[in-house]
């Protein structure tokens, strides 16, 4: 390893009973880019959240340049020299692009008081041409960005003051390939620079890629560095999990025929600026993949045959004919539906988790219209324990609980209700590897019982991997199908997404 | 692109965005001028009724303005009226003895001061703004009660220069401009901003929310001290009134400060709140005009705040309203 710039000394977290991070110690050398992998909930974020000041250190130190670390806050760790682009929506809504870039560090263009907006104006559109996001117009509000622009200003945000450390806390699934390659290329001159990169991803091929070593951590514990040209990916999968993981990540079954019964029709479904004239049939067992570029309406259609679109028209029809013209017909009619965003969508943030588990289910559950409390936790125990959900118990909020664990429990509550026909909106995305194995093995025990599903996704090998038909959505409307084949590789659908 | 795409890109620039929210906004006075022009033809609407119109509109639209940095933070404040009250009988005690320097100083060190309370409390007892500031103003207004002794304050005759042009139009206009600059080029105002778009995120990019929560209370109440100025120079004089009887002071503002939200959009919030004051006070003179009663006029300012705050809020489809 090059001169070390930044120590981690025997670092502790704890949220309450559950402890994040336990004793690790590790060096990041100059001018390297480290990746940092794990399972969810295995102290990834929180070792970096501790470093940025973002979360407070229960124990141990950072020690950059050879001086300990105390910072309480972001802007405080900027000043040392380390800054974060964080995993959620680190921009604010309300502000120009220039003020979310200078956002606690206007100090610089301040004279007795006054901000010297022209001059904070200015530098930001300079600094925005530099780091080619020049269609991002500094004076606009933030608001009128989408997600992934939002992130290139993150970027600029993060860098534009030369920090010596930069951490990238699982960026890229909310990136294009540009805005990743745009990503890939800042961090290379951050190295060339002499900086230090830590890298979060979830996508392994792409840690081993871009990073020089990798730093493996597992419930919270420093397992391993490893240098990224001498690894593969099983070798990190087993690094992550502590074991080999099952050969059956995806189906192997190809010739399995799935039956004639519809079990859902839709036809002419459209959703005003989202969806056009999309039309498709369901079948008994069936795993439907629905894939396409970034904003081609995958996602939109989701919701759509759920009935939680606006301005919706078109017909989305049961086996039997039912129509589903509402959430409460479809969820009353075995349909289910689990969002891509799953913590303002789909849980309850704020409630427990057996209160998430059995909040579709609380008509079948109540007795004469009483809810006892026995019954309830019965049932939630049950689901939360076949999704082997990691918690400390069924009361814990569902807010404590890591991402992996918490599409668990979104998909806990509609095992629980056997749903028939379940929408899944990127079931696996932002989960580590051994969450997502548990996800696939339940997707083909629900096919096996019978259970039909829609799976939406962005990832080609996932799409590839799970369907028996992929439909290929392009600017709202069905560019392709592709029927389930141990020849098809990712050329085939990628031609169809363009 | 789209022509719609195109017209939005426009209306959101940064020049054309500003042009299009003022031709908006004189729009909608010039059709409620318009209106009643037509029902109470004579009665209303004339140039010098217009100018009336406006001195009586600034009034409410600098508390407005003082309203806009709390608004924006997701906080509120009920207690405005009743800080109307106790610093404008502050400021006609001091007047009688140091002249207009007793009434400026009275009112706005007194409508500051309520600031910091209504501030302070609300960060260290950690309870919801509006309950601080209902239990707040039944104490202030008690306290009006007490220093008035039961009686009407009247302001001297000579002292009435912020009652009338010019003297009410350069007061207001400063207080606009100040909250012009205060919102535009302090950080004050990004960071009110910053505070209400997300008070977690805010917090980590190192801004002292509480002190900046602080701040907005003590700028609301610094505007309300103005208004004070202006409320008791209009009106010669202020009487004490108790049993939340100044709650309905608080309405007129708070309308005029959600114009100034609806047209933050168009970077022009201080502009939105002076010429929404001007369209409400259209409305309310248009109604006397039509010889409307009491009661009719308070129907009609129940259903204006329901029918402005509904119009300029405007939530995207679906979006949770609490």
């Amino acid at each position: 390893m090059a001169n070390p710039i930044l120590e981690a000394v025997r670092v502790s977290k704890s949220f309450g009973i559950t402890r994040a991070v336990k004793d690790v110690s590790l060096s990041f050398g100059e001018g390297e880019i480290r990746g940092l992998i794990g399972e969810n909930g295995s102290g990834k974020s929180t070792f970096v959240s501790m470093l940025c000041g973002i979360h407070s250190i229960d124990s141990g130190k950072f020690i950059l340049n050879g001086e300990e670390m105390k910072v309480r806050n972001q802007v405080e760790a900027n000043r040392r020299g380390v800054s974060i682009i964080v995993q959620e929506m680190g921009t604010l809504s309300g502000l120009t692009v220039t003020e979310n870039i200078f956002l606690g560090n206007e100090d610089g263009f301040v004279r007795f008081g006054i901000k010297n907006t022209a001059a904070m104006n200015r530098e930001a559109s300079r600094l925005l041409e530099k780091y080619g996001f020049g269609h991002i117009n500094a004076t606009s509000m933030t608001d009128h960005y989408n997600f992934e622009d939002r992130k290139l200003i993150e970027i600029v945000k993060a860098t534009y003051f030369g920090p010596r450390i930069v951490v990238i806390d699982e960026t890229t699934t909310a990136l294009s390939q540009s805005g990743r390659e745009a990503l890939f290329k800042h961090m290379k001159r951050l190295r060339e620079e002499g900086n230090t990169v830590i890298f979060i991803s979830h996508d392994l091929l792409e840690v081993i890629e871009r990073t020089d070593s990798i730093t493996v951590l597992r419930d919270g514990v420093l397992i391993d560095t490893v240098k990224s040209s001498e690894v593969g990916e099983d070798d990190l999968k087993r690094l992550m999990v502590g074991r080999e993981l099952g050969s059956h990540y995806y189906r192997t079954d190809y010739d399995r025929p799935v039956p004639d019964d519809v079990v859902l029709s839709v036809k002419n479904l459209s959703v005003p600026g989202e969806i056009e004239d999309v039309s498709f049939e369901l079948r008994k067992g069936e795993i439907l993949g629905f894939g396409g570029l970034s904003n081609c309406g995958i996602h939109e259609l989701g919701k759509a045959v759920f009935a939680a679109s606006y301005g919706r028209t078109g017909k989305v029809t049961l086996g039997d004919g039912t129509e589903i013209n509402s959430i409460r017909a479809a969820i009353k009619n075995g349909l289910a539906y689990a969002s891509k965003d799953r913590d303002n969508e789909s849980l309850v943030y704020g409630a427990s988790i057996r209160d998430n588990i059995c909040l579709p289910s609380i008509g079948d559950l109540a007795v004469k219209g009483i809810l006892w409390n026995k019954k309830l936790n019965r049932f939630a125990d049950k689901n939360a324990r076949m999704m082997s959900v990691k918690m400390t118990g069924i009361n814990q909020p569902v807010s404590a609980l890591s991402g992996g664990n918490k599409q668990k429990v979104a998909l806990a509550r509609w095992l629980g209700k056997d749903s028939d026909i379940i929408v899944l909106d990127g079931p696996t995305r932002g989960i580590d590897v051994k969450v997502k194995a548990d996800i696939y093995a339940l997707m083909s025990e629900l096919k096996s019982r019978g259970k039909s599903i829609i799976m939406i996704s962005e990832e080609i090998q996932e799409l590839l991997g799970m369907s028996d038909r992929i439909l290929v959505m392009k600017n709202g409307r069905i560019n392709g199908e592709i029927t389930r084949s141990r020849n098809l590789c990712e050329e085939d659908l990628i031609a169809k997404m363009i | 692109m789209k022509f719609s795409e195109r017209m939005n890109k426009l209306k959101t620039g940064k020049f054309f965005g500003r042009l299009y929210g003022i031709i908006l906004l004189a729009s909608i006075a010039f059709a409620f001028w318009g209106v009643f022009m037509l029902l109470t033809p004579g009665n209303f609407g004339t140039p010098r009724h217009l100018y009336f119109y406006l001195q009586s509109s600034i009034i409410f639209s600098v508390g407005a303005c003082g309203f806009y940095f709390i608004v924006v933070m997701g906080l509120f404040d009920f207690s405005i009226g009743a800080n109307v009250v106790l610093s404008s009988i502050v400021g006609v005690i001091l007047s009688r003895q140091y002249g207009y320097a007793g009434l400026l100083f009275g009112c706005i060190a007194c409508g500051t001061a309520i600031g910091f309370l209504n501030g302070f409390l609300y960060i260290k007892l950690k309870i919801p703004s509006m309950i601080v500031t209902i239990g707040l103003l039944l104490i202030y207004e008690s306290i009006a009660s007490f220093a008035a002794q039961g009686q009407k304050q009247s302001l001297p005759p000579a002292l009435q220069g912020f009652g009338r042009a010019p003297g009410n139009m350069i007061l207001a206009f400063t207080a606009f401009m100040l909250a012009g600059l205060i919102i535009r080029y302090t950080k004050i105002g990004t960071y009110c901003y910053a505070i209400g778009s997300n008070e977690y995120v805010a917090k980590n990019m190192g801004i002292n929310v509480n002190k900046y929560k602080l701040y907005g209370f003590m700028l609301l109440h610094f505007f309300v001290g103005i208004m004070a100025v202006l409320s008791v120079s209009y009106g010669t004089s202020m009487t004490a009134i108790t049993g939340m009887g100044s709650m309905a002071r608080n309405f007129t503002p708070l309308m005029g400060c959600f114009f100034g939200l609806a047209f933050k959009k168009y970077g022009s919030p201080i502009i939105a709140i002076v010429v929404g004051g001007f369209i409400i006070a259209i409305i309310f003179n248009g109604f006397i005009a039509m010889g409307a009663p009491t009661t009719i006029q308070n129907v009609v300012t129940g259903a204006a705040l329901l029918a402005i705050v509904a119009l300029t809020l405007k939530h995207e489809k679906g979006a949770i309203v609490k």
